[in-house]
């Protein structure tokens, strides 16, 4: 029941993502925005959806310790049950931390291939089998395109979703797609087929949902409490 | 002579198994002069490392009571306590730190801050003790002590910053650059006794510029002296520097970070400075007592010797020359010949020798000061007995001590081993709290319990060699516990007719689930239905259930009890009637409010090469663990999960074989939680067997 009810909360839903979209074979998402402003619990809360649907999810996070991940996760989920029973929410909460496996590394020890033959391995001896990847904290550069591209094929062949945070600077906060779009390298079909926005709104945090083509696509911005992080479901003109 | 105050470092030494902590510890007593000749840890000379004096430690390489020692550098007087590195003796590291002014926090410079250098340093906080962080083994390849810096202010949130920077690293490690002094200083001779300093080089003077500017950075933050000398860019004298750097690690603001490797002799002399000017004198710590007439407020030690005693026994030990009572005074003094009274029993106690420690060789003094610590002979006390002058009713804070999560049952093998364990078993207790005896009502048989299975193993060992003990061991048992899930109402009556008067009382109310607590009472009766004297009698007959539950024998914890209802006779009601009304209720309800049994759930952390990951997370699976996740070092992983305690057994075998002893891990307490259908099939099961056999 409360199960339920936690689904119907899914970020990607209230923007409008159908499930057609997001659990695509192979599809590429990215949540942009500058530093600070939110990323990190925004990608937690699309992970925690997942795992509400009973989809194991595998957080990559370069630089931060696998406990301050956690405690990501714990915080959100406490802020999205925080007015259910106590008791049943502990029993959820226990049941999808076995469906969750969090993998950090150090900047300089981390690169694709070896992300791509760990999940390889431990899905060859049953340990995890990841549906959904989280990969946050990476700098995507744009000599990254050759290893994107493998990481593209490798999530379609196993049936995986990504996504990514992806940081902006000043100058490009405006237009997080000019930005995704160098990592293309073919015009008729994009990497990121998802995209999302996160911008300080007064005193909130406004998260659009782009197009490829870089226009707000169709669904009306959403606002997240800073004070949460927790999606608003009310939106302000 | 003797150092003034100012100049009297009691500080401990703590970090991650392996780091190097007690190889550190020899260097510091070689270079003080305690001892003429180095021993390694696990040296070819078979004599092991001077700090770890029990015969066991020496074996297994590992330390296990922490020794106090102290030793003079320059005209500074050091007390240092060797703490040991494994999670299951952390009371030791507790005690260590509940006595010390400041620490040194050893980190490898290959693994950074690792799982244990985590636990530490929050124990560090608890007790707010300051710390001067020293990054060992740069002469190990892989070596980057600015990464651990870096750790450092991520994982552990320190305000880290270098106060030297290596000359090379790895085989390289040719000696250290002290941003304070700008000089290079290299350790020449077979120990690294003999200093020369020399100009930075070249190569290095960059690198050098930029760290010390970070380092005068950090510390002008403390010193508006210091401030005023960067801003109008004059000299800055080493002295404002050093005054700035320790204003800012006593307030806990800092973290000065020293660098060089115990084991090649590199570095260890500036540890020794650094730990002189950095780490806070026992004047420069507010110590406060409880005041026991005031019902327990705190209040503030003076520190001064002149006023009256107060001391704090924080270990004891049973060696070769009788009962060693470890002492530390916070204020006035202790003097041989003088009576002073131990607060816990109210009885007198008559000082009688003291000593100051070397490891397990001892000099004779005539008094302890406040501030010292030291140790006395023959005092009967407990660990964290408080000493005070007659007359002062205070103790020192109670320390932080954690339920023991493991027990065994124990035989001696026969008579003269029996005496010998029990004498064993009564001096261990008194010296560890977190270690636990009693005997069980059902078997009769004697059982331990503690923090770990190598903690009760490490007992045992020391009952066999110290108290040559002859010892048979059963199977280690886990201390699970019964709690509820729903709320339930009950009304009880227990009547009792036998002739003569009767017993009569009627207890209604609700039993209920409750986090966070073992056992609640809340008294709702109204209008006198239970007379007001009765109610303490209901209170203890529910609390009697709970030390054993009715279900599978293990304590009850997690039940809050609400009486609103009940009944008396003028006659036959009695607390005796009360109680047995109130044991009557307590079963009544118990069974109906779903009843579930918890077991402790380990944080097991592993550090492996990267290779074994898959197999090391593969045996974690089978042990029921839940893997909370892996951090990538490279070469080396860390895997952290959540594995129940009876999983755990043995598991350090299995770990060597699978890595070809390659990894290694650390375990503690992490929480308590349900035990799934299919482990409770099997327990009941056993516990059926158990009842039925009487064994």
């Amino acid at each position: 029941m409360l199960k339920k009810q936690l689904i119907l909360k899914d970020p990607l839903s209230f923007l409008g993502y159908e499930t057609e979209e997001t659990e695509k074979k192979g599809s590429f998402g990215a949540v942009t925005s500058r530093a600070g402003v939110g990323k990190t619990a925004f990608l937690v809360q699309i992970a925690i959806s997942s795992l509400l649907k009973d989809k194991n999810v595998l957080h990559v996070s370069i630089q931060d310790p696998v406990d301050k991940v956690n405690l990501w996760y714990q915080e959100l989920f406490l802020n999205l049950t925080r007015d259910h029973d106590v008791k049943q929410s502990k029993q959820l909460w226990e049941s999808l931390l076995t469906k969750r496996f969090i993998m950090t590394f150090e900047t300089e020890s981390f690169d694709f291939s070896k992300l791509i033959s760990r999940i390889d391995e431990f899905s060859t001896q049953k340990i995890f089998i990841p549906q959904l990847i989280i990969l946050d904290g990476l700098t995507v550069e744009n000599s990254m395109q050759p290893e994107l591209n493998i990481l593209k094929e490798y999530a379609k062949k196993n049936n995986l979703t990504v996504w990514f945070s992806i940081r902006t600077h000043r100058h490009q906060a405006d237009d997080p797609v000019t930005l995704l779009k160098q990592f293309d390298t073919d015009d008729s079909q994009s990497l990121f087929n998802m995209i999302i926005q996160l911008m300080p709104y007064k005193d909130k945090i406004q998260v659009k949902r782009l197009s490829i083509d870089g226009q707000v696509d169709g669904q009306p911005p959403l606002l997240i409490d800073p004070s949460t992080m927790m999606i608003k479901e009310t939106t302000e003109k | 002579m003797k150092p003034t105050m100012q100049k009297v470092r009691n500080i401990g030494i703590s970090a991650h198994i392996d780091s190097g902590k007690t190889t550190l510890t020899e260097r510091f007593l070689y270079l003080t002069k305690k001892i003429h000749r180095i021993h390694e840890v696990r040296g070819k000379d078979g004599v092991g490392a001077t700090m770890d004096s029990m015969e066991l430690e020496k074996e297994r390489g590992i330390t296990i009571a922490s020794a106090a020692t102290y030793c003079q550098w320059k005209d500074h007087e050091i007390n240092i306590i060797d703490t040991p590195g494994h999670v299951d003796f952390t009371i030791e590291v507790e005690r260590a730190l509940r006595v010390l002014d400041g620490a040194i926090l050893v980190l490898c410079s290959v693994g950074g801050v690792q799982s244990q250098s985590i636990t530490v340093d929050q124990q560090m906080k608890r007790y707010k003790v300051p710390c001067v962080a020293f990054i060992n083994k740069c002469d190990r390849s892989g070596a980057d002590p600015f990464r651990v810096i870096d750790q450092l202010k991520e994982k552990l949130n320190h305000n880290a910053v270098a106060v030297q920077i290596p000359i090379g690293l790895e085989a390289d490690l040719s000696g250290i650059v002290d941003l304070i002094a700008m000089k290079a200083v290299y350790f020449d001779g077979e120990f690294g006794d003999i200093i020369r300093t020399e100009d930075i080089p070249e190569s290095l003077m960059e690198l050098a510029m930029e760290k010390r500017e970070e380092l005068v950075d950090a510390a002008s933050i403390f010193s508006d002296e210091l401030t005023e000398a960067v801003i109008e860019e004059a000299e800055i004298p080493e002295s404002l520097l050093i005054e700035a750097i320790r204003t800012g690690t006593i307030q806990q603001k800092l973290t000065p970070v020293v660098m060089g490797s115990a084991y090649k002799n590199k570095g260890i002399q500036l540890v020794l400075d650094a730990a002189n000017h950095f780490l806070p004198s026992p004047m420069d710590v507010e110590n406060e007592a409880l005041n026991l007439d005031k019902n327990e407020e705190p209040l503030p030690l003076s520190g001064k010797k002149e006023d009256p005693l107060v001391a704090l026994a924080f270990k004891l030990e049973d060696g070769q020359f009788g009962q060693l009572t470890y002492i530390r005074v916070y204020q006035g003094e202790l003097k041989k010949g003088d009576t002073c009274i131990n607060v816990r029993t109210g009885k007198k106690i008559k000082v009688g020798r003291i000593v100051m420690m070397h490891a397990d060789q001892m000099e004779e003094v005539e008094k302890i000061e406040a501030g010292y610590i030291g140790a006395l002979f023959g005092v009967d006390c407990v660990s964290g007995d408080t000493f005070t002058s007659s007359g002062l009713n205070v103790s020192m804070t109670s320390m932080h001590i954690p339920d023991p999560v493991i027990s065994l049952a124990i035989k001696a093998k026969n008579n003269a081993s029996e005496t010998s364990m029990a004498k064993a078993l009564n001096r261990f207790t008194k010296e560890d709290p977190t270690f636990n005896t009693f005997i069980s009502k059902e078997t009769g048989e004697t059982i331990i319990s503690g923090m770990g299975e190598l903690h009760l193993e490490v007992y045992i060992e020391r009952m066999k060699r110290e108290y040559k003990a002859e010892i048979i061991t059963g199977e280690p048992s886990v201390s699970y516990r019964e709690t509820i899930t729903a709320v339930t109402p009950f009304d009880y009556t227990h009547k009792k007719q036998t002739g003569g008067a009767g017993q009569y009382g009627r207890i209604a109310g609700i039993m209920e689930p409750v986090a966070d607590e073992d056992f609640v009472f809340e008294n709702k009766i109204t209008g006198g239905s239970i007379p007001t004297q009765y109610i303490p009698a209901c209170e203890k007959g529910f609390k009697s259930c709970i030390a054993k539950g009715p279900w599978m024998e293990y304590p009850v914890t997690g039940v809050k009890i609400t009486i609103n209802d009940g009944a008396a006779h003028s006659v036959d009601s009695s607390e005796m009637a009360f109680q047995a009304a109130a044991r009557g209720a307590f079963l009544q309800a118990y069974y109906k409010a779903k009843p579930v049994l918890h077991e402790p759930i380990m944080k097991v952390v592993i550090e492996s090469p990267a290779e074994f990951q898959g197999n090391v997370m593969g045996s974690l699976n089978q042990r029921r663990g839940i893997i909370i996740g892996s951090h990538d070092f490279g070469q080396i992983t860390t895997i952290e999960a959540q594995v129940p305690l009876s999983e755990m057994f043995g598991y350090s075998t299995t770990l060597r074989s699978m890595t070809q002893g390659k990894a290694q891990f650390t375990m503690e307490f992490s929480t308590y939680k349900q035990v799934p259908k299919s482990v409770l099939e099997t327990l009941e099961k056993k516990n059926e067997k158990k009842t039925r056999t009487g064994t």
